[in-house]
């Protein structure tokens, strides 16, 4: 083993060898723990700080570039800051849990890193990228640059050897000995992810790899100084930055735009700091020195600013910490304006803040997209510090800050993460835009349980019931909620026939006013509501009596809503949605002006109890059916004598339109304990009470269950919601104008056995519903019901077989023709219907998701009366 | 017949024979070179026509391969240059509408361009690892383009004829690839010899085409890199002070 580490990689055989064995390696480390990863990273980091000095040395002797000393703070700051930032942050494992949501997150390695390693910054670039990768349980396998091979490989022998030393796998840490560009490519190519610190041509090459590569390019960063800023401040920021390490950091400033008010200033305070101003002449000769055919001549880079001097053919004094331009074109043809590697600034002067920015912006886009940019100015401006980050596209805005410390971070604002490693994001044609860490190292695994979501269950705040309990109940109005101004809503034939008196009587003894509405149309339209709002809003009432059936409770509904807010949007508020808690439409708070009571006075719709209104538009005939528990009466009251004269049809009708709610409630996807009792009862009420309130309309008794067993099943629709029934239902009634009731008649006793297949082509999606068992549930349902069988197809059958006896009692006929609809007229409008079925809120809840082609079958059998057959058994 | 001979090297030997240029490689001349030039002459003559002088034969004569090709019979753009200098911008400018012409095209069973100059670099002998890294890497991140570059298009390989037709010669650099590396190419050739006709032929491709000169420029190390290659003693210290470049970190 010892031999084979010791064997160079220098060659593409050697290379895929040594890709071969961290591998393996690689494969142990992932199954360390936490404990023994952060052993592991202490002692490198340790290891790595304690050998800052050498390295430091090493890097300038090999490289002829930088100052020691400043390589000395990146070694320590690679060692240091980067530990101290992760030290306890946990990387192995499920590294967070929540119980009650059932969520896990577990992080993995990534397997092996390939890291390119630059000439600027070799050793604590190498530092870093070990450090990453070790906390993060990863192998990685350094390419050196040619001119910087024995401080990084140095670098990554010493964290390697501190690593294995505190139990870390043997060659975790890895090099290429003899590197060329081949190799490295080879090394992209074969790796899992790159960790690629370079130029263009390095980052280029990383991401042409075909590997995930986090890959970070040039900087061309650009320095304003405000006429605000703190001047001494701002010029010594500048010459640390631009001086450390001999100006060789990619975030470093390249050019300084001054405004002009301060430009004097700023100028004396850099020569004061030691600053020397290039004479015409100089410039040119150091133009012609820093480029070669507008490529950076690599003779200057980290060079300090008197030997770039005298590469030029000019003499400054030994001690000169900058050299600088005064230049006036921020164009690419001007060699001050580009990226400098060294201590040459450019400066700039700008009449105004505005032109500062545009100088900055044209030189970020030569050559610095995505790095960084810096401002100086009093932090009282921040009206300009949101203009300079709105317009620059760079990762990294500094305020204040000298950029070369400031952009690796943790030094001059703590939130920035520290990292040698700094993505320039879409902008710099890389993947992160971030200060690379170990969060790019890792593989996040989300484990996620299965959870029900939270169901609920709203009813009116005040439910009132009992025969005679109108004018009780409406006695709070004054009593209790001291009401002055009330608005009736009611249809012409409840006003006309006398039925709105005892209201009226009752308003009238508590002293309120009242003003009736009258004129609710079947199927109520908008222009009817906005009738009644208009009358409201002479009138200012502070409560509202709806009064009648699902029409005259429906259109009060709407008034009262277009009456609080006369912005509504009918068109967004009855959007489709499929969790009614997620809509995108949120509904307005009701109930700011007016108190809600409703009153029914059929015993079907069960409107009182739910949040739900349909309104047609009739310039475009599209009703909108509008959901949202704002829309709940804030009182019903259920008092039978408002329902003793119902003609029979009507009985009829609504006595099974409230039997199809149980019953779609019962067997909806949201079907909860609450429904469920409230449903089965309403079952056994029905079927008990309505062919006798049919049968003998002042039967009191029979008035009374029916009233309460309609309320009971509007309570339960109003929170487990209906389904496909209803969906057919509706289209049937808009298409061809059949009674809601009876639609609903015609086509439940196909629904259930659609819903009841044991294996549909599709079923819902909502987290409690677990698998098809519709069947189960319409079975206990009927055995409530008292129907027997020997098992739950037969007493489905029987189910349905005394549903069909239920209809006939009250004279539902048994086919769509029956009722007079035209075979053509119905063949004609079938697919149309058939979509808008489809598309119907109701059938959200079912659970059955149905096909269209399904919901046209249903149609069709339901026309011609034959027998129900499964489509997907064919 | 009279021959007459037009140039000589070590490799091969030129001669015109009337109307057509009888090219004599030396005995121990590769044979898949020989064949490989004709064979591009040959792709090149049908993509581009007239433009072309045509391949006509190749023989083995007394052990020597003889390519035979078309002559075309006229002055070349550098004499023309040397002698009216008033209108070299004039004659660069036709050499510039000629080469946008070629890189119009395509034809693809050329080398690749990026492909050639790897090679080119990889073949370098007297640089440094750490030059050669720099410069591979340069040359890695160089769009990698199909267009047809000849290669080595200077004004001594154009020929105007008395008809006042053009015709371009010497198409064996000829390759597919980025027509700013091939512009690049002959901005370093005509830089070498009078850098400022170098800058005008660049800024009027740059003007012509929308190009940034950034673009071009970003070339010129690795074409100088290839250029070396030819190990000519003249250039040899120019080129190498290209070379010297630090892709930005």
């Amino acid at each position: 083993m010892a031999a084979e580490t010791a064997r160079p990689v220098d060659s593409m055989e050697a290379l895929s060898e040594k890709i071969a064995r961290m591998r393996k390696a690689q494969a142990r480390f992932a199954l360390y723990s936490q404990e023994q990863v952060d052993r592991i990273f202490r002692a490198a980091a340790l290891a790595a700080n304690e050998a800052r000095i050498p390295l430091a040395k090493m890097a300038v002797r090999e490289t002829g570039m930088g100052v020691v000393e400043d390589k000395v703070i990146k070694n320590n700051y690679a060692a240091e800051y980067i530990y101290h930032q992760y030290k306890d942050e946990k990387t192995c494992g499920v590294i967070q849990e929540d119980r009650a949501f059932g969520y896990k997150v577990v992080a993995e390695p990534l397997g092996l890193i390939a890291a390119v390693i630059p000439t600027t910054n070799p050793t604590s670039t190498a530092i870093f990228k070990a450090l990453i990768a070790l906390k993060t349980r990863n192998a990685i396998l350094i390419s050196p640059h040619p001119r910087a091979k024995e401080c990084t490989i140095e670098a990554a022998r010493i964290v390697l050897e501190a690593a294995v030393k505190a139990g870390a796998p043997e060659e975790i840490i890895g090099w290429i000995d003899s590197p060329t560009l081949e190799m490295t490519n080879e090394l992209m190519r074969e790796s899992d992810c790159i960790l690629a610190t370079g130029g263009p041509g390095m980052v280029h090459a990383a991401y042409s790899s075909g590997k995930p590569a986090l890959g970070v390019g040039a900087g061309n960063t650009p320095a304003i100084i405000d006429d605000t800023a703190d001047i001494r401040m701002a010029v010594s920021s500048i010459i640390h930055s631009k001086t450390f390490d001999n100006g060789m950091i990619c975030a470093s400033e390249q050019s300084v735009t001054v405004l002009d008010p301060v430009y004097q200033a700023v100028r004396d305070e850099f020569e004061k700091r030691g600053c020397y101003f290039l004479k015409e002449d100089e410039m040119d000769k150091l133009r012609k020195t820093m480029m070669i055919n507008g490529s950076l001549n690599a003779k200057i880079v980290g060079q300090p600013a008197s030997a770039i001097a005298e590469l030029a053919g000019f003499q400054v004094p030994k001690a000169t910490r900058v050299l600088i331009g005064e230049v006036s074109s921020v164009e690419p043809s001007e060699a001050f304006a580009h990226e400098k590697l060294s201590p040459v600034l450019a400066m700039y002067r700008a009449e105004n803040f505005d032109e500062a920015i545009a100088k900055a912006e044209r030189l970020v886009a030569d050559g610095g997209y995505g790095h960084t940019a810096s401002l100086y100015v009093d932090l009282k401006e921040q009206e300009k510090l949101a203009r300079f980050s709105e317009a620059m596209k760079t990762c990294r805005i500094l305020i204040n800050t000298p950029s070369s410390q400031g952009g690796i971070g943790d030094l001059y604002n703590f939130r920035l993460t520290p990292s040698l490693t700094l993505g320039c994001g879409s902008w710099g044609g890389n993947s992160v835009s971030d200060n690379v860490g170990i969060r790019n190292l890792l593989n996040y695994k989300k484990v996620a349980e299965r959870r029900e979501n939270m169901l609920w269950f709203r009813t009116p705040g005040k439910i009132y019931f009992k025969q005679g309990c109108m004018p009780v109940a409406l006695e709070e109005l004054r009593s209790y909620y001291n009401k002055k101004r009330c608005f009736v809503v009611t249809d012409s034939f409840l006003f006309e026939n006398g039925f709105t008196r005892p209201i009226e009587e009752k308003l009238s003894e508590m002293g309120i006013q009242y003003t009736l509405f009258s004129d609710v149309q079947p199927d109520p339209t908008l222009a009817n509501a906005r009738a009644g709002v208009k009358v409201m809003e002479s009138f200012k009432p502070d409560s509202i009596i709806a009064f009648g059936g699902g029409s005259a409770m429906d259109a009060a509904k709407i008034m009262w809503l277009l009456y609080e807010h006369p912005e509504a949007e009918f068109s967004e508020m009855s959007l489709r949605y499929i969790d009614i808690r997620k809509k995108i439409y949120t509904f307005p708070k009701m109930g700011e002006k007016c108190y809600f009571i409703a009153i029914p006075t059929s015993s079907g719709t069960g409107s009182e109890m739910t949040p739900f209104a349909v309104i047609t538009d009739e310039s475009t005939g599209v009703k909108y059916p509008i959901t949202d528990y704002e829309l709940m009466p804030d009182m019903a009251i259920v008092d039978t004598d408002n329902m003793m004269t119902q003609p029979r049809g009507l009985t009829a009708a609504s006595g099974i339109d409230a039997m199809t709610h149980a019953l779609e409630a019962y067997a909806s996807m949201m079907a909860s304990d609450y429904t469920d009792a409230l449903a089965i009862k309403a079952m056994q009420e029905i079927f008990r009470y309505l062919p006798r309130a049919y049968e003998d309309g002042s039967d009191r008794e029979a008035r009374d269950h029916m009233a309460n067993a309609s309320a009971l099943a509007g309570m339960a629709f109003a929170n487990a919601f209906l389904g496909v029934c209803h969906s057919m239902a509706h289209k049937l009634g808009a298409y061809h104008h059949i009674p809601h009731g009876v639609a609903n008649a015609l086509l439940i006793n196909y629904v259930l056995q659609f819903n009841a297949n044991e294996k549909p082509p599709k079923m819902g999606t909502f987290p409690q519903y677990e698998y098809p068992h519709t069947l189960e549930r319409y079975a206990e349902a009927a055995r409530a019901c008292g129907v027997k069988g020997e098992d739950d197809r037969k007493v489905l059958e029987a189910f349905l077989e005394k549903l069909t006896e239920l209809k006939h009692a009250v004279g539902i006929k048994d086919s769509i023709r029956d009722y007079g609809i035209r075979e053509e007229d119905f063949l004609a409008t079938l697919d149309e219907m058939t979509e808008h079925a489809f598309d119907d809120q109701c059938t959200g809840a079912n659970p059955r998701y149905p096909l269209m082609q399904e919901i046209r079958e249903m149609y069709l059998m339901a026309y011609y009366g034959k027998p129900y057959h499964e489509m997907s058994e064919e | 017949m009279s021959k007459e001979l037009l140039s000589e090297n070590t490799s091969r030997r030129i001669y015109r024979e009337e109307d057509r240029i009888l090219k004599v490689f030396s005995g121990d001349f590769p044979k898949e070179e020989v064949f490989h030039e004709a064979f591009i002459n040959a792709r090149i003559e049908a993509v581009l026509g007239e433009m072309v002088p045509k391949v006509l034969s190749l023989n083995l004569r007394d052990g020597s391969w003889t390519l035979e090709k078309e002559y075309a019979k006229g002055r070349t753009l550098q004499e023309l240059m040397e002698e009216e200098p008033s209108r070299k911008q004039e004659y660069l400018e036709k050499m510039l509408e000629l080469q946008l012409q070629i890189q119009s095209h395509q034809v693809p069973v050329l080398e690749q361009l990026k492909d050639k100059m790897q090679r080119q670099i990889n073949e370098l002998g007297d640089i440094d690892d750490g030059t050669r890294y720099e410069l591979l890497t340069r040359l890695a991140g160089m769009p990698r383009h199909e267009k047809l570059c000849h290669g080595d298009l200077r004004p001594s390989n154009i020929i105007l004829d008395e008809a006042g037709a053009y015709h371009v010669i010497d198409w064996v650099h000829a390759t597919k690839g980025n027509a700013s590396a091939d512009i690049a190419r002959t901005y370093l050739i005509l830089a070498l010899d009078d850098k400022s006709m170098a800058e005008y032929y660049l800024e009027l491709f740059c003007k012509q085409t929308g190009t940034k000169p950034s673009y071009v420029q970003d070339w010129l190390p690795v074409v100088a890199a290839a250029q070396l290659t030819k190990k000519r003693p003249e250039e040899m210290e120019e080129l190498r002070s290209w070379l010297q470049i630090c892709d930005h970190m």
